[in-house]
């Protein structure tokens, strides 16, 4: 519940158009979906437990609503539908605010915030993966801030937990342990599995780095899974350091997101001046599917009402 | 320079002693006095002490890059950080405490609970399907069943002295509570060089103890 006037919202709108001309730019195009739509579009874009935490009415005739608690849902529903028949890849860009209940005392309190995002539509592999990561670290610099943009996949982790054999809620907890870093409970939790890549789990948890990561990882990950998707990481790598990326780039091998529709790449910006991250993405094949007609996609979103404070902060000073 | 939180009270001393062996010092003078942030003799780590319940509050906003404090404070914020490191410092239980331990098996009805920490009794007795009312309070949580308050406590118990003189009994433990090193999801990422370097001076600490 955040009031913008006079200057500051001109430097919203500047910031705004800044990331969209880079979209553009990429030829991206715009697509401005209903902010209001049936709650079952979010729940099988977002899956339930995200899809939960939007705004939920009931229309007249007693059908549920939402507020939408994201622009994904609806880019992949009509990607799979009204648009099946168009040319692939499909790129879509947009600038639309999202709603979402937040519990009363944490740092990220906004209910409304505008999503700068972005979906590729349609093509997979380490190009679309790093078309998208090029995007973010674009409009980024554009717009002068001091990032660092981290990457991991998803195959890694899974990898690893199907090899165990983990029951859903066994790898919830695990996936919690890694995700706030708790080395000794995660030692603790890995104790009775004696399996080498029980082990490897304990160690991702703290690999966060450059190229070392891979190397590190590569000596503790035995099944072919997770050195599929390692492989895949280190093909990426390669690219962000041929592009002179790396010093703005990270691998982190401990970001596992809790967002189950994630398939492969996954990522998480950070700009210096935020307390928390300004921005996340990832590919999700499995999204499309849903609606009836599977393909790759991978996208990110910026949080436009994040990045307008940490800017205006820095023009303050 | 990193910013870390600290824990004001119980724990003050325990965190400042364990940084110390891991060879970051503080002028005890300035400690002691009232200035809000006191810098270490190298100069690369800036202090805060605050309340222990604002601790994970500064670290969450990224006001404090890293902080030091019990885990029932964690528990009882549900604030969202890394936790890297448990310090072992501090250690207590968080327990469940009646005057007459029969109330729990006898009680018909509804149980009224006093304490200082909502959420991890609305937790403990949710999960058990225990309809409960909560009192919260702000201290001397101890004193309430005596008064007739509550039939219960949910509360720190460290020596079990003061439930013993209150006439109370530990009627279930729900967890233990040890100091945490708690860290900013951000600044592990923009400062992960000088993190990195402060979690393996004090692991490096605790394993040397």
């Amino acid at each position: 519940m955040r009031y913008y006037i006079g200057a500051e919202a001109r430097l919203r709108r500047t910031i705004e158009d800044a990331a969209m001309s880079v979209f553009e730019s990429w030829s991206y195009e715009e697509v401005i979906t209903p902010s209001v739509d049936y709650y079952d579009l979010f729940e099988q874009g977002m899956g339930q437990t995200e899809a939960q935490r939007g705004f939920r009415f009931t229309d007249s005739d007693g059908r549920l609503l939402a507020l939408r608690p994201d622009v994904t849902s609806s880019v992949a529903r009509i990607a799979a539908t009204l648009l099946a028949d168009r040319p692939r890849p499909l790129r879509f860009c947009y600038a639309a605010p999202v709603f979402r209940q937040q519990p009363q005392s944490h740092a990220e309190w906004r209910r409304e915030n505008t999503q700068l995002g972005c979906e590729l539509i349609g093509t997979g592999g380490k190009n679309a993966d790093l078309e998208v990561l090029r995007l973010a670290a674009e409009i980024l610099s554009r717009l002068d801030l001091q990032y660092c943009i981290t990457i991991n996949n998803v195959d890694i982790f899974n990898g690893i937990a199907s090899e165990l054999n983990f029951d859903t809620p066994a790898r919830e907890q695990l996936r919690r342990l890694i995700d706030t870093r708790e080395t000794d409970e995660l030692n603790q939790f890995l104790r009775h599995y004696s399996a080498n890549d029980g082990r490897a789990f304990a160690q991702l948890a703290q690999l966060t780095g450059k190229r070392n990561v891979l190397e590190a990882a590569r000596s503790v990950i035995r099944n072919d899974r997770s050195l599929a998707a390692l492989n895949a990481l280190e093909e990426l790598w390669n690219e962000i350091e041929a592009l002179g990326l790396q010093d703005d780039f990270e691998i982190d091998l401990g970001d596992v997101p809790s967002l189950d529709y994630y398939t492969g790449l996954t990522l998480k910006i950070f700009v210096h001046g935020a307390g928390a991250s300004v921005g996340r993405g990832g590919r999700y094949d499995g999204l499309t599917g849903n609606f009836g007609r599977a393909e790759p996609a991978v996208g990110f979103v910026l949080n436009l009402d994040a990045l307008t404070e940490v800017v205006g902060r820095r023009k303050a000073k | 320079m990193i910013t870390i939180a600290i824990a004001k009270g119980r724990m003050q001393d325990d965190a400042l002693a364990l940084l110390g062996r891991a060879g970051i010092r503080l002028n005890t003078e300035e400690v002691n006095s009232r200035k809000l942030a006191v810098t270490d003799e190298t100069g690369d780590y800036r202090f805060l002490f605050v309340k222990p319940a604002d601790v994970p509050v500064y670290v969450e906003h990224g006001i404090a890059d890293c902080g030091m404090v019990g885990r029932d404070v964690l528990l009882e914020s549900e604030a969202d950080l890394l936790l890297p490191l448990d310090l072992g410092i501090a250690r207590c239980r968080i327990v469940v405490a009646a005057a007459d331990p029969e109330v729990m098996t006898r009680a018909v009805g509804m149980l009224r609970v006093a304490t200082k920490y909502s959420q991890i009794a609305r937790a403990h007795f949710g999960a058990r399907g225990m309809p409960v009312e909560i009192i919260t309070l702000s201290g001397s949580v101890e004193l309430a069943p005596a008064l007739g308050l509550a039939d219960l406590i949910v509360d720190l118990v460290q020596s079990g002295r003061t439930l013993r003189e209150n006439g109370l009994t530990v009627v279930d433990e729900i967890t233990e509570s040890t100091g945490r090193l708690v860290v900013n999801r951000a600044s592990y990422q923009l400062k992960a060089e000088a993190v990195a370097r402060l979690v393996n001076a004090l692991r490096a600490a605790l394993n040397g103890a």
